[in-house]
């Protein structure tokens, strides 16, 4: 009792506490929302027994895989959010003497809260889109409102699945202010990214690229749709894996050549976490990856388009369309989600410094450079080097002609443009973040 | 003694926020290199007053004059990109937590103000590294804010004040944070480089200790100066009578910097 007590003395939100709060909920209910629509769009597929029903799970399994990381991303940054923000109040807790337990309920407290508010609105927008979404048509039919209703069951587990991924979140950002109440405001520890990261991710990606090539030469459908599922989440944690140590080589080579503050601050800044740095734009690489998929599938489509085939093939290959760019979609909304979180959240935990430096007479242009380049000069790596992946794990299966097809190469470079304008927006967006943030100089008094 | 060079001239200076009157009517002359502590309670607008005369906050009403050697400049005259250059290369600041950026090397904070105004990283590191080691920061260069202790990050402040060779250097409590020993080092970092090389120096303190050292002291309250009394040469004279000392002998509250 004594921790909810607490727990709303500071919840009580302050000039920028407000922003700190309404974004993740806003994040989690948005992720909630595109999470069940996902579900119940793939649940429709499962009622049939004809000859293709196996084929339309199987591609509603993959879809759902494809869709499962940017989602745990955007709940993950979310949660990181809401439980980050507090850090502060939290050390300073500790600092009045608050023991560890308390403190770790209190954070956890927080966050679970937050995202099964999020979580709540977010089934209420679920229901409030399967009118439209209804209105997809698969296998000649819409779908209808009706058949996109979840059992009240799962809905609530995704509810449940949300706040346990806050929780879990909020441990994990907890451990540093645990562990040092007074390292948490100091940032002592630029964390290093270490080179077996490298090693790692060429031997992951190796055994998924023999792992791929081998069922391909008997071609199994479902084989070849569990193998694509696996083979993207480990190319994914390849990734998570790769991606903030070659960052970090960058950023380093970027800092030796920094001649203007901008520069100088964006490189430190990217040095200071790659971690962080990747998260800000991983995003990026799910829907690079997404975009290898989709170009090949649709390049697939192309292909054997042109024969004679029965009608309920030309439907399936119509429906496969459909269901390339619907996921496309769904991914590129989380993804812009996530930046936005993830930006406004950057801003709010430097609030201090940049009213300090904006006081010093740091033009904000300059301020708000660094902070585009510290996430433009990340983004680069990331979609290079995630598309470079994508095509790596996918070659064995659909072959260079595929791949390499007009049409699979403009479905790869709109989303790698798309993907780009959508940071530049989640950067946009936030700049109001950063001016409120310099307009409204005085910290809240608590 | 000489005609003093006023540097910078306050005129009922007015500032409020909804009924709060943070400044009523403050009138205030600083001459070139003199050191003024501006004390007061809590909430007595002495803040307030510090952003005014450093152009971070325009008043309500009043006149706000820097004098420089190139003629006067209105500075709440100024709208905010020109106060912003203003701040950028003729001030320096310190503030009661260095707020320096964590990210960069102590190094590297202190170059940036150079580098803001344009001048090239080498150069600008190489007299960051000089101001280093005359605030006996030397082998420290390559550390990162969270890497020093309280007492060294703030002189790292100092020196990223210091950098651009500012006319006037303003302080917001900036001892507040440290104990007793360190504040004094720090503060002796802070005179040096500034009245001690003919710089002016304009510091909001709640420390006796410290306001004793400097040449000048200005009381507020309620956003009035009630008292402005000099040192000179060891010698004090007060401008007001000393029976309204009595109010402001009292430390003020001790706010808990625990945000
Ligand atoms: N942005 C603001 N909005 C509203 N009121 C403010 C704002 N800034 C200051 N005030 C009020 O103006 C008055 C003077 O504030 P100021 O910060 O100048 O005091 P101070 O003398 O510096 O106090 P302290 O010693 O506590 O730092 C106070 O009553 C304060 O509450
Ligand atoms: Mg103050």
């Amino acid at each position: 009792m004594r921790t909810l007590a607490i727990a709303r003395l500071l919840a009580r939100p302050a000039a920028s506490g407000r922003t700190a709060i309404v974004l993740p909920i806003v994040a989690f209910g948005v992720a909630t929302a595109l999470l069940l629509t996902t579900l119940a769009g793939a649940m429709t597929f499962f009622g049939r027994h004809d000859e293709l029903a196996f084929t339309y799970q199987a591609l509603a399994l993959l879809a759902c895989a494809l869709l499962l990381v940017p989602l745990v991303t955007l709940g993950g940054s979310a949660a990181r959010l809401s439980a980050r923000r507090r850090d502060d109040r939290l050390a300073t807790l500790r600092l009045l003497g608050a023991n560890t337990a308390f403190v770790a309920r209190l954070t956890v407290l927080e966050s679970v809260l937050l995202a099964i508010v999020g979580a709540s609105g977010g089934v209420v927008l679920y229901l409030a889109l399967t009118p439209l979404v209804g209105l997809i048509s698969f296998r000649g039919h819409p779908l209808g409102a009706g058949a996109l209703l979840l059992n009240p069951l799962v809905v609530a587990a995704v509810v449940v699945g949300v706040g346990l991924l806050a929780a879990v979140s909020a441990v994990i950002g907890l451990r540093a202010v645990v562990i040092s109440p007074l390292g948490v405001r100091a940032r002592q520890s630029a964390p290093k990214v270490h080179w077996m990261r490298i090693v790692l991710g060429v031997l992951v990606i190796g055994a998924v690229v023999l792992a791929v090539a081998q069922p391909s030469m008997f071609g199994g459908a479902l084989t070849i749709v569990i193998v694509l599922v696996v083979a993207f989440a480990a190319a994914n944690a390849v990734l998570g894996l790769v991606g903030p140590f070659v960052i970090r080589m960058f950023a380093k080579s970027g800092l030796k050549h920094a001649t203007t503050p901008q520069r100088l601050i964006a490189a430190r800044t990217v040095l200071e976490s790659p971690k962080a740095a990747w998260r800000q734009v991983s995003g990026v690489s799910m829907t690079t990856f997404v975009a290898v998929f989709a170009g090949t599938a649709l390049a697939m489509i192309g292909a054997v388009s042109g024969e004679r085939m029965p009608h309920s093939q030309e439907v399936l290959l119509a429906d496969i369309r459909t269901g390339v760019f619907i996921t496309l979609a769904i991914s590129f909304l989380m993804v812009a989600c996530s930046i936005g979180v993830g930006q406004a959240s950057a801003i709010l935990d430097r609030r201090d410094l940049y009213v300090s430096l904006d006081r010093m007479g740091m033009p904000v242009k300059t301020m708000d450079a660094a902070r585009v380049r510290s996430v433009l000069s990340p983004l680069r790596i990331v979609t290079i080097g995630s598309a470079v992946a994508a095509v790596v794990v996918i070659l064995p299966i659909a072959g260079a002609a595929l791949i390499f097809a007009p049409a699979s190469l403009l479905t790869i470079a709109a989303s790698i443009v798309g993907g780009i304008l959508l940071i530049w927006l989640g950067l946009l967006a936030t700049r109001p973040v950063l001016t409120r943030v310099l307009a409204e100089p005085v910290a809240p008094r608590e | 003694m000489d005609a003093m060079t006023v540097i910078l001239e306050a005129s009922a200076l007015t500032k409020s926020y909804g009924d709060t009157h943070a400044l009523a009517g403050v009138d205030l002359s600083i001459e070139a290199g003199e050191a003024v502590a501006i004390m007061g309670a809590s909430g007595s607008g002495k803040t307030t007053l510090l952003h005014v005369l450093a152009g971070i906050l325009a008043p309500d009403a009043g006149s706000m004059l820097l004098r420089t050697g190139r003629g006067e400049i209105e500075i709440s005259g100024l709208n905010d990109r020109a106060r912003s250059a203003l701040r950028r290369e003729t001030f320096g600041f310190v503030f009661q937590q260095g707020l320096l950026i964590p990210e960069l090397t102590a190094l590297e904070n202190v170059a940036l103000p150079l580098m803001l105004r344009g001048t090239p990283r080498t150069d600008a590191e190489q007299l960051a590294a000089r101001w280093l080691a005359e605030l006996g920061l030397t082998g420290l260069e390559q550390r990162r804010i969270g890497q020093l202790s309280g007492g060294q990050a703030q002189r790292v402040a100092v020196a990223r004040a210091q950098a651009i060779e500012p006319l006037v250097v303003f302080a917001d409590e900036p001892t507040g944070a440290l104990d007793s020993t360190t504040s004094s080092e720090v503060m002796d970092a802070l005179i040096a480089s500034t009245t001690g090389r003919g710089r002016t120096l304009v510091v909001v303190t709640h420390d006796e200790g410290i306001a004793a050292r400097c040449g000048r002291v200005v009381r507020l309250r309620d956003g009035r100066i009630v008292e402005s009394r000099s040192r000179v040469a060891g010698f004090d004279y007060a401008q007001t009578p000393p029976a309204s000392q009595a109010a402001f002998g009292a430390p003020a509250e001790q706010r808990g910097e625990t945000r």
